[in-house]
């Protein structure tokens, strides 16, 4: 091991959006040279039955930038222990090690994009792919007095899912928000979005 | 449950007879078992399915080359469990039409039998949570949408008439991922509008 | 009254184990024997001891298999701790099932726990541990048939 003449990195945080999590810290600099870091992360399990073992992330084992996505390191919904130390060459600094664990149940769901359109009289909605974790709660209703309000769950976004045959002359009109059933969570629901169908019905 | 054990011909051994000899071994068994009907094949598959035909247990199995008076070490495949790694094959689908609808009919794949005079067990019986994912492609808008179902029959009410619409179904068991081949496209058209009614802007 | 059910998204864990399945099989080298796929450990088991089992058999994993293995390789080994949390959770839902009396363990689960256990002790402990996370697709696959057929009363 080198000497750890060099500084620890500071100001570790996490900074997660739908299922997405950031590690970031603060740079250690040392003029004219790049210095490099290195991530590693306990679960809840080895800091209770391992505790001497750490796992290098996934994907910054040794990166250079001030952050890490470890989205694929924190894949349970248990406290995460993550720390990062740097290392220029030979050198390496101490471990710095996040203040309090993090639980991805602590993320921030918002609701997804989603594009609401007719194909005749069927209304159909599209919705923004967030990843695996995520279903969408969908609810949508004819823009009536005392309309019913129905609801539909999507089990993925990125491709075109049926809502309702609509009947003609009528409006309807949908709101969207996410499930993550692994951390038992939803977000808001969207803003609504209406869809018109015209076509006059004459009485058959 | 159709389980067919496959295998290349050994390299560098072209013009020369080869013959192949297959077992296979029950994951908690004692021994490997000969498979009689690939015993010296020329082929290089081998039907397993009845050797394998129970789904919950979990299988080996292994093939060797002989040629003339030589034997090759036997070439063994890693553990394969039925009841997770099995394809699941598309429904039977029936379509239907009139003037503004097509209804989808669809029958669960069926599981592979020993003979084909056996009594039929449908993947459903196996997969309680078999769904259905049902594609429909409206050729004149060329606007796609698909839907996800449980059940077996789905009406499509209020379609545009005289149209030819598309249609595939792909089924899927919420699980583990494995490989799902979806059903031959199906192309049908709703009939000429008789009543002139419906305008859509 | 409500049955637990083990409501974690095993999709997550099952395509962990997916990655690492030939892997880890390739290390076990004694086919002629399971831990839990012998007919009177998971099979035999009833609905109503399905919960039981589950905690039972979570806590074989994280209490004796996950801490008997040693990996080598970094990439497997993130795929087991991603399994190992994982099951601590489920450990977590499950013990606040148990809490409200709805995870009754009756001598039928308890006589299938200590077949897992005897089976492995047979074993040497590191073949023994292999072995039982070669099996992760059995637990898994039970749970997941399970799960469907867990009545909710």
């Amino acid at each position: 091991d080198g000497v750890a003449i060099l500084p620890a990195p500071q100001n570790l945080s996490v900074h997660s959006v739908n299922m997405k999590h950031l590690l970031t810290w603060s740079p250690v600099t040392v003029p004219g040279e790049t210095v490099y870091y290195s991530v590693e992360y306990q679960g809840e399990y080895e800091s209770l039955y391992t505790s001497h073992i750490w796992i290098p992330s996934g994907c910054c084992a040794l990166t250079a930038g001030p952050e890490c996505d470890v989205t694929d390191d924190i894949t349970a919904t248990v406290p995460y222990s993550l720390r990062v130390r740097a290392a220029l060459g030979p050198q390496t600094s101490a471990w710095s090690t996040l203040k309090h664990p993090f639980n991805r149940n602590s993320t921030i769901l918002t609701p997804p994009r989603m594009e609401v359109t007719r194909d005749g009289f069927h209304l159909v909605i599209e919705l923004e792919d967030l990843g695996p974790h995520f279903e969408f709660l969908v609810a949508y209703w004819r823009r009536e007095p005392g309309a019913k309000e129905h609801v539909k769950v999507v089990r993925s976004g990125g491709i075109p899912e049926h809502l309702e045959t609509m009947e003609p002359g009528a409006t309807y009109c949908v709101k969207v928000q996410t499930l993550v059933k692994a951390i038992g969570r939803h977000s808001d629901f969207s803003q609504a979005e209406c869809v018109e169908v015209q076509g006059e019905a004459l009485p058959l | 449950m159709k389980n067919v054990l496959q295998w290349n011909p050994p390299e560098g051994l072209q013009g020369v007879e080869v013959t192949y000899t297959v077992q296979y071994f029950i994951y908690g068994q004692k021994k490997w078992l000969n498979k009689s009907k690939c015993r010296n094949i020329h082929r290089t598959y081998c039907d397993l399915s009845a050797e394998t035909a129970d789904y919950e247990h979990q299988y080996y199995a292994r093939v060797k080359a002989i040629s003339e008076t030589n034997c090759s070490k036997w070439a063994e495949t890693g553990r394969f469990y039925p009841f997770l790694e099995t394809q699941i094959g598309p429904p039977e689908v029936a379509l239907t039409t009139d003037e503004k609808s097509i209804s989808i009919d669809l029958t669960a794949p069926e599981k592979w039998k020993i003979n084909p005079e056996d009594s039929s067990v449908s993947m459903q019986q196996i997969y309680s949570n078999l769904k259905y994912n049902v594609s429909v492609y409206n050729t004149k808008s060329n606007r796609m949408w698909s839907q996800c179902v449980t059940n077996h029959t789905l009406v499509l009410s209020w379609l545009e008439p005289n149209t030819l619409y598309c249609v595939h179904v792909q089924s899927f068991v919420p699980g583990p991922p494995r490989l799902a081949q979806p059903s031959e496209k199906q192309c049908v058209s709703t009939l000429e509008d008789q009543t002139s009614v419906f305008k859509v802007k | 009254l409500r049955r637990c059910q083990v409501s974690v998204d095993t999709r997550h864990i099952e395509e962990s184990f997916q990655e690492i399945k030939r892997a880890i099989q390739a290390k076990d080298i004694f086919q002629n024997v399971t831990i839990l796929s012998t007919s009177e450990a998971l099979q035999s088991i009833k609905p109503s001891d399905v919960c039981c089992m589950t905690k039972n058999v979570l806590a074989f994993y994280v209490d004796r298999v996950f801490k008997d293995h040693q990996e080598p390789n970094p990439r497997v080994l993130r795929k087991i701790s991603s399994i190992a949390n994982s099951f601590l959770y489920m450990q977590k839902a499950l013990q606040r099932c148990q809490e409200q009396k709805r995870c009754h363990c009756r001598q039928e689960a308890t006589n299938a726990t200590k077949i897992i256990h005897d089976n492995y002790d047979q074993l040497e402990v590191r073949s023994a541990a292999v072995k039982s996370l070669g099996e992760l697709d059995v637990f898994l696959a039970w749970i997941d048939k399970n799960n469907q057929e867990t009545s909710t009363a």
